[in-house]
């Protein structure tokens, strides 16, 4: 018996030393449990993550930088020449993970392809169903898969929607079909790390997937925790317990994590838009001079102070000024529309509007941090002016249905969208008007004068006239004061010293610090 | 009927002889002194903002520092003093006569209004605090008279079962035997010889009530069924503070210690108000 | 007494029946949405709608209610609104940690409690009372998530005595006590406070009664006379503190819980309705009704051993 232990404890460390101290890594992330890990539904940055690292997409973002489009599990692609079919050419030999069923996995084809795709398509089976409306796809062979579109799109908007992002993620068919309705917190792809256990409130772990095609990951594996308490992530980490944290988005915590000793910080992009967003129906913010008061009263700079420079970057057009299309603050300064604190002005326009004395409005705030402390920043803003801003303070979910339901004269909402027609339809065309609209979204200002430019500009197919468009539709939107732009709150992680990402992290869409097989800690 | 034996001369002295009670009593009344005069004696408007200072370090012009939007936490914890109070101790008040009803007339008839009365106990007390507060905050939507009730009614259940379970205790005493033997009513008794018997542990309940539920607030607040910003109250200063724990522990320190003296304020004032009013120490 | 166990039972069917159409209605008339909540504010008008739809919340509200009740009798708590997962399998799961730290809290809280309470009450008004109160009221003061973090600073992050996270396997002992160690920590300091206090309390009552004047009288020594004759009856509303914080604990650890990072019945319950779970929500409050009534019924029980005067009809 003692001769057998002998020898399974020599065996072990034998083999642990093979691997060649591979390891598994530890991320904590600012959530309470999971919610789905079915790529086409995931939306929250914790469930991301997962999905990033169990899945694939035609192309990729390349890791650390969302400028640059590479090949993922398409090898090369290609654009008919009126715009209208773009082909994929798979990579040969990608290996989809074990599962029950397929103990080895399988092979990865076009048929995976073409059902993933559709899949994303089906407004019952994904949440992003409708950003593949009026396509088709079909296989063209095994390795090959042709989509057809009903109008020509650019690149810039096409390729996002077969990238590792959202509907982008390529889901196999048979481990779909096997798992069924487990799948969401069972996931399969053909990504670096492969699905082991879920821990309901706790954690999800992760294997690496040793057939992946971009090679065997370094890491053994990966844990994704879920830590809503930001000091016990910190000590967490700090203890060596966890090697990655999901921070606080805020300067102060930033300057004092950088402080400790064997950790760093990474404050990285493209981060979520802050802008606050004027209901032109409600009383007596339907009023161009209120608007304009309001927009005269805040002072941008003071937001931004209040969250801190490293995190929050100033945001003066409505689309970030690093997304094609965006507006740069000196854009704006140049045609005069930058709304520059002047408080005597903003109370001549009050009084021009008939309210010399200011007036009372009430509107919800969620109570998460990153929402509420800006909101309560403008809140003592408008004081100045008279302007007293009631705060009722609701969960999150409420939050979300409240604004929906249109009860909100002022909505401060935080989001990212992956390119100005997304971020001027969602937020600005009359079709997306809450309630009312023809495909009631999130139109909290109730703006209707940008349709025609952002329709006009989705299917433009010259990249510099597009982008001339989006910016012209968004001077509309600053003239009339549909809504204010105060900042983009970029992500902040903070991570053991030694853990190597394996790239340079400058921005990602993955939300989190993307984990990948050249990872290492 | 209670202000006939508070102001019994017998009781008030020995209340007054009790030198931790009055100590507790004079704590009390200066934070209800605080509560009262906040806006005298604070050094600065607790809703101010100051960016450009937030989270200084406790000294001159900020004797306490400031939170993470500038303001003065000193004033905060000053003005917060009159939404805490108010809140721990309504809800608890709310929370303790309709507990200490519930089980004492539960207790003392038995039979089916027992089982009924219990019954309805048992199924409020299925739920968790935390998930009926969310529930009314939910549906009643915030406000501080709503978190008095939703707080007092959360707290209720519980009291009422504790109250009941000394309630059992007592029903078969040879006193209240004696009691009923000479013709008297069941409301007569309950006042005259239980509520009296049970007081102090009442009192000492409620007064660790009142801790728990100026928690419960804090909770609450973390959650969203706080009372609404700017206002500031001891329990989302906390909540606020402890996210910035490592940054600036005083944060959550001070109106912790704030909590610490209010509750140990009013658990004196409780014991001695025990010793004071029950029946058998003379 | 059987015939009582058997009644409380019987009775516990419309509790819990009861306790489920309440959060059926409460939690149908709270604002939000779970599809959105699901999805997230970037997914597609008609994605919402297609969840809802599947999700069954466009059916009638009896149907609904009907639904869900059948499945109980048939023994099935039904699938997560949002990730799909058996409620069933998530509660097996997380209540062996639930129970686990929720006992360990309260065993210390007695352990310790008891004792302190007896001490501060027989040298009531000398030091150990002072000493013994001040604490108490410290311990009653402190909200657990402060008191948490606290502790996994001192030791676990400067010490490191003890993991900060998580909770361990209960294949692996010893890692599994490690772990429990501060969150036992955390609870039992706060259930010890209460528990002092009503010790202190309640002897301090049945001290003044008047058997207890006769056994002085009649020459017993006060050690017989406490420990005898006052602390058995002393003990039965501290019981009944013991059994109601058991089953406040279960469901209201959620602060501990997320503080240290460990898997629990009580952060599956907010977080289902921070999420409007109706299907969780329901299942797990239901869940836990069950096990108030059972925790209610031994601390009845107990009355009856504690004090043999108690009976059972």
């Amino acid at each position: 018996m003692r001769r057998y232990l002998t020898f399974v404890v020599v065996g072990m460390l034998v083999a642990s030393c093979a691997v060649g101290q591979a390891q598994v890594l530890k991320i904590a992330f600012d959530a309470a449990d999971l919610r789905t890990l079915d790529p086409h539904y995931a939306a929250a940055t914790m469930d991301r993550a997962v999905v990033d690292m169990v899945f694939n997409g035609l192309v990729r973002y390349k890791p650390g930088d969302i400028t640059v489009f590479e090949p993922d599990l398409a090898e090369s692609w290609e654009m008919s020449a009126d715009g209208l079919v773009w082909t994929f050419y798979l990579r040969s030999g990608v290996r989809v993970h074990p599962f029950a069923g397929a103990p080895d996995g399988y092979e990865l084809t076009s048929e995976d392809v073409v059902f993933s795709l559709t899949k994303a398509a089906d407004a019952n089976r994904s949440a992003y169903s409708g950003e593949y409306v009026g396509m088709e796809f079909e296989a063209a062979g095994p390795y090959a898969v042709r989509i057809t579109l009903d109008r020509a799109l650019p690149a810039s908007l096409f390729l996002p929607k077969v990238a590792d992002y959202a509907g982008g993620f390529i889901i196999p068919k048979r481990a779909y079909e096997a798992l069924a309705d487990r799948f969401a917190t069972n996931p399969v792809g053909t990504g670096p790390f492969r699905f082991a256990r879920y821990v309901p409130t706790q954690k999800v772990e992760l294997v690496r997937h040793d057939q992946y095609f971009r090679g065997v990951p370094r890491l053994a594996g990966v844990e994704v925790w879920y830590m809503p308490d930001v000091t016990a992530r910190l000590s967490a980490l700090s203890t060596g317990e966890i090697d990655i944290i999901e921070g606080v988005r805020e300067q102060a915590w930033v300057d004092v994590v950088k402080r400790i000793p064997n950790l760093a910080v990474d404050v990285f992009g493209p981060g979520e838009t802050e802008v606050l967003h004027l209901n032109m129906t409600k009383d007596p913010i339907s009023s161009l001079l209120v608007r304009q008061a309001i927009a005269y009263t805040i002072d941008r700079s003071e937001v931004v102070t209040a969250i801190g420079a490293d995190v929050a970057e100033p945001l003066c057009g409505v689309v970030p000024p690093y997304l094609a299309g965006g507006l740069t603050c000196e854009e704006v300064a140049a045609v005069g529309l930058l709304y520059k604190q002047d408080l005597a002005l903003a109370r001549a326009l009050l009084a021009a509007a008939g309210y010399p004395t200011g007036f009372e409005i009430s509107a919800n705030i969620t109570e998460r941090a990153s929402y509420r402390k800006p909101f309560e920043n403008i809140q003592a803003q408008l004081a100045r002016v008279g302007i007293v801003l009631k705060i009722t303070v609701v969960d999150h979910s409420s939050f979300h249905t409240l604004i929906r339901q249109d009860v909100n004269p002022l909505v401060h909402y935080e989001a990212w969208r992956p390119s100005a027609d997304a971020f001027l339809t969602r937020f600005y065309h009359s079709d997306s008007i809450v309630v009312t609209g023809a495909k009631p979204d999130t139109n909290f200002s109730h703006s209707k004068s940008v349709d025609v430019l952002i329709e006009m500009a989705r299917y433009e197919l010259d990249p510099a006239r597009q982008a001339a468009m989006w910016k012209q539709a968004q001077l509309t939107l600053l003239h009339e004061v549909a809504s204010y732009p105060l900042y983009v709150l970029k992500f902040v992680f903070a991570r053991s010293a030694t853990v190597n990402y394996g790239y340079e992290l400058k921005s990602t869409l993955a939300l989190y610090p993307q984990i990948n097989e050249l990872t290492t800690k | 009927m209670s202000r006939r034996w508070f102001l019994q001369g017998r009781r008030t002295r020995a209340f007054l002889r009790n030198r931790t009670a009055v100590a507790g009593a004079v704590l009390a009344l200066t934070f209800a002194a605080v509560a009262l005069l906040a806006p005298a004696i604070s050094p600065h408007d607790p809703l101010k903002q100051d960016v450009y200072n937030m989270l200084a370090r406790p000294g001159r012009g900020h004797l306490l520092g400031t939170d993470d939007l500038g303001r003065d936490v000193l004033s905060r914890i000053l003005y917060g003093a009159r939404v805490s109070l108010i809140v721990g101790l309504s809800s608890v008040l709310v929370g303790t006569v309709v507990g200490t009803f519930v089980g004492l007339v539960a207790g003392y008839f038995g039979g089916s209004l027992e089982l009924g009365v219990m019954r309805v106990v048992d199924i409020l007390m299925s739920f968790p605090v935390l998930v009926m507060g969310l529930m009314f905050m939910a549906i009643l939507g915030p406000g501080m008279d709503k978190l008095i009730l939703a707080i007092g009614l959360v707290l209720s259940p519980q009291i009422a079962r504790l109250t009941h379970g000394s309630m059992v205790a007592l029903r078969d005493m040879e006193y209240l035997t004696a009691a009923r033997a000479v013709g008297a009513g069941p409301w007569r008794i309950l006042r005259r010889h239980v509520l009296p018997n049970m007081l102090g542990e009442i009192l000492v309940m409620a007064t660790l009530w009142t801790a728990t539920a100026i928690r419960v607030e804090a909770n609450l607040s973390f959650i969203g069924l706080g009372v609404s910003p700017p206002t500031p109250t001891w329990g989302n200063m906390i909540r606020e503070g402890v996210r910035w724990l490592v940054v600036t522990p005083w944060l959550a320190l001070f109106p912790g210690l704030a909590i610490l003296l209010a509750v140990l304020a009013f658990n004196m004032v409780g014991d001695g108000l025990r010793d004071a009013i029950d029946p058998k120490l003379h | 007494m059987i015939r009582y166990v058997v009644r409380r039972l019987l009775v516990a069917i419309p509790t819990l029946l009861a306790v489920y159409t309440v959060v059926f209605l409460f939690v149908r008339v709270a604002p939000g949405d779970p599809a959105v909540a699901a999805l997230g504010d970037y997914a597609s008008a008609e994605a919402v709608q297609a969840l809802r739809e599947r999700m069954g919340l466009n059916v009638s509200l009896w149907v609904q209610y009907g639904r869900t009740l059948l499945g109980y009798l048939r023994g099935d708590l039904g699938h997560s609104l949002i990730t799909g997962v058996s409620i069933g399998e998530q509660v097996a799961v997380v209540l062996p940690h639930t129970l686990q730290l929720t006992f360990a809290g309260v065993l210390i809280g007695a352990l310790l409690g008891i004792p302190i309470g007896i001490l501060t009450a027989i040298r009531r008004n000398r030091l150990p009372d002072y000493i013994g109160r001040t604490l108490a009221l410290v311990g009653l003061s402190i909200p657990a998530f402060y008191l948490g973090i606290l502790l996994i600073l001192a030791f676990a992050v400067n010490l490191r005595w003890f993991p900060v996270m998580g909770a361990g396997p209960f294949t692996e002992p010893w890692a599994n006590l490690r772990h429990l160690a501060l969150p036992a920590a955390t609870l039992g300091i706060i259930m010890t406070s209460f528990v002092s206090r009503m010790t202190r309390s309640s002897l301090l009552n049945v001290l003044r009664e008047d058997y207890v004047r006769t056994g002085r009288a009649k020459g017993l020594r006060e050690r017989a006379v406490v420990y005898l004759h006052a602390l058995r009856n002393a003990l039965i509303p501290v019981v009944s503190v013991l059994g109601v914080q058991t089953a406040v604990l279960v469901g209201d650890s959620v602060m501990t819980e997320i503080v240290f990072s460990r898997p629990g019945l009580g952060r599956l319950m907010v977080q289902a309705m921070m999420q409007r779970d109706y299907i969780a929500l329901q299942g797990l409050i239901v869940i836990y009704g069950a096990f108030v009534v059972a925790v209610n019924l031994i601390t009845d029980l107990s009355y009856g051993f504690v004090d043999p005067r108690v009976r059972y009809e």
